[in-house]
């Protein structure tokens, strides 16, 4: 991995070996509480619980979807099982921890069980999730740490990717802890890095430093459907486990995306031109991107996960898809006439194509907006197929 | 610290101000001042928590630090909704900061808890000779707000351990005391709510 390539300084290397080994026990902690509560679940014993959960979740269904009142039902059923566990004869001799466990497992059962209906269940909800996204896509085209005045102290791209990495787990967990859990492990990076430079500069670090970092690898993380996952983890997450540094944390991510949201030129140190016209430079852009995937008949879903979600810079890397098939034998395919057997060459078209875009949208990315404006409006007017030969067979942007 | 019957305060405590008047310094002078045994303070960068023991009560303060910086000014509210207490800190060799300081305040008095303890705190007085906002200035500001004032200096260490111990006595004497026969352990449960909301 990148990041164990890089040399860190010694301090650095030490804190980011005690903060993973400390996500280690953290991540293992979160499986044993939940097989632990699976398990105690099989004991004939608890069938009485059993029950009352199984119970729980099938009155979900009796009731339309309303995020508050989903909360709330959630949020008492929580608390009237702890109840219920503590006087349990399973728990007779429990220490506070073995509840918490329980009730850690427990949630991870209820929330995934009822996971399509509370998770971005509304319209509202996944259009705002969208909006956030796509003008993350605009802001990674040219926003730079200075633009937030981030001091270099503070800049260390190898620790900044760790907590990227985090950060974008908050998607993977269907669990409200496991996805709190990823906004804790990203800010704890952040964290170090702030205690770091605190201690060779002398200064003392503090949420002057902090909230920026966190603004800063939020934009580069761009981690999927962050309006919604907010939501979800400040609704059903136990209220008495969203307290304190954590609590702290969440609050941090939601400015930040309350930040983000609200950007304009005001809000960064930046001419108010310069950032009109990347704005702008960054929507033509993307804008190029959209129509040609629209142009081969990709899912919008692809699209967003080729240029937007991961990293620009690591696809440019993939040069070497373009060696490979430079014409689209599927173009005037029917999908009746399609095999499995076409899935492996469709495949590599699709990467094929994908690499090309990313490419292409660099290349772009290069000119400035005096040259790249007529040039876009000349490729619009040309129209899709125009596109795809500008692109196909030349070499003439991988070697710019 | 606790001690038996004693009744334990968690109180949220949110640090406002601008960039570089040492609000950061203020409580981590306070945070690694005071060493309890089994009672590890939490030494973060923007986020702190330490103990105070006084006789009438134990005060468990989280100390939420915010980012000083004019472009998160309207961020504040999501921070200090739910403290138990604010410390809108200035330093007195710069007016400006006195300006920003005093947006905070009224901006507390309109949106922020009307409970809460509010202190307004002069930093930095060891730099006497570069002061800019004289101590009756501040006072009297503090003094028309309902908030007490003090001047500190985080360099030095003075007032600081006061500034804690007159916040945690204001937040005990704030606070009715507990129900009693409460099982101590359910510290956790307790801590699940921000200590003013009623649904507690």
């Amino acid at each position: 991995m990148l990041e164990h390539m890089l040399p860190l300084p010694l301090l650095q290397f030490q804190s980011f070996l005690t903060w993973d080994s400390l996500k280690m026990n953290m991540d293992m902690e979160v499986s044993t509480s939940f097989h632990d509560f699976l398990y105690r679940m099989r004991h004939p014993a608890s069938l009485d619980l059993v029950r009352s959960i199984k119970s729980f979740i099938v009155s979900f269904s009796f009731h339309q979807p309303k995020p508050e009142n989903d909360g709330k039902r959630v949020q008492d059923f929580f608390v009237s099982m702890e109840a219920a566990i503590r006087d349990h004869s399973l728990w007779t001799t429990a220490s506070e921890e073995d509840i918490d466990c329980a009730m850690q497992g427990l949630e991870k059962y209820i929330m995934t069980k009822l996971f399509s209906r509370t998770f971005s269940a509304s319209a509202e909800d996944a259009k705002i999730d969208n909006e956030i996204s796509s003008k993350i896509c605009l802001l990674q085209t040219f926003l730079k740490p200075e633009h937030l005045d981030i001091p270099p102290i503070l800049q260390n791209e190898a620790l900044w990717l760790l907590a990227e990495k985090e950060l974008l787990k908050i998607n993977a967990f269907k669990a409200p802890h496991e996805k709190l859990l990823s906004i804790m492990n990203c800010c704890r990076i952040i964290n170090n890095l702030l205690l770091n430079a605190a201690m060779s500069e002398y200064v003392p670090a503090g949420a002057d430093g902090f909230l920026p970092v966190l603004i800063y690898v939020t934009i580069k993380a761009n981690p999927p459907k962050l309006h919604s996952n907010l939501k979800f983890i400040k609704l059903y997450t136990r209220q008495a486990k969203l307290i304190s540094e954590a609590e702290y944390y969440f609050t941090n991510l939601v400015s930040a995306k309350t930040f983000i949201v609200d950007l304009n030129a005001k809000s960064l140190s930046m001419d108010e031109i310069k950032y009109k016209e990347s704005m702008q430079a960054a929507k033509l852009t993307n804008k190029v991107t959209s129509e040609l995937s629209s142009a081969c008949q990709m899912s919008q879903q692809e699209k967003d996960d080729s240029s937007c979600s991961k990293k620009m810079h690591n696809k440019l890397d993939d040069t070497g898809v373009l060696q490979h098939g430079s014409n689209y034998p599927y173009m005037e395919a029917k999908s009746k006439e399609l095999t499995v057997g076409d899935v492996d060459m469709l495949l590599s078209d699709y990467k094929d194509l994908v690499a090309k875009y990313t490419i292409l949208c660099k290349a772009i990315g290069c000119l400035s907006t005096a040259e790249r404006e007529p040039l876009l409006r000349h490729l619009e007017m040309q129209g899709p197929e125009t596109l795809l030969n500008f692109t196909a067979p030349s070499d003439h942007h991988r070697h710019k | 610290m606790a001690r038996p019957g004693n009744k334990i305060i968690q109180a949220k405590l949110v640090l406002l101000g601008d960039m570089g008047t040492g609000k950061t310094s203020i409580a981590l002078r306070f945070v690694k001042g005071h060493f309890f045994p089994n009672q590890e303070p939490t030494i973060g960068a923007a986020f702190f928590t330490q103990i105070l023991s006084l006789s009438e009560a134990t005060v468990k303060f989280d100390i939420w630090d915010t980012a000083g910086q004019e472009r998160y000014h309207s961020l504040a509210p999501m921070y200090y909704r739910g403290a138990a207490a604010a410390i809108v800190v200035y330093d007195i060799s710069s007016v400006d900061t006195f300006v920003r300081a005093k947006k905070w305040v009224q901006e507390l008095q309109t949106h922020g808890n009307q409970k809460s303890v509010m202190a307004l705190v002069a930093n930095k007085s060891d730099l006497e000779p570069k002061r800019e906002v004289e101590a009756e200035v501040g006072e009297q500001f503090a003094q028309e707000n309902g908030m007490f004032y003090m001047e500190t200096s985080a360099k030095t260490a003075e007032n600081i351990n006061e500034l804690f111990y007159e916040i945690a006595k204001r937040l005990a004497r704030a606070l009715p005391p507990k129900p009693t026969g409460m099982n101590l352990n359910s510290d956790i449960q307790d801590r699940g709510r921000n200590y003013f909301c009623c649904s507690a």
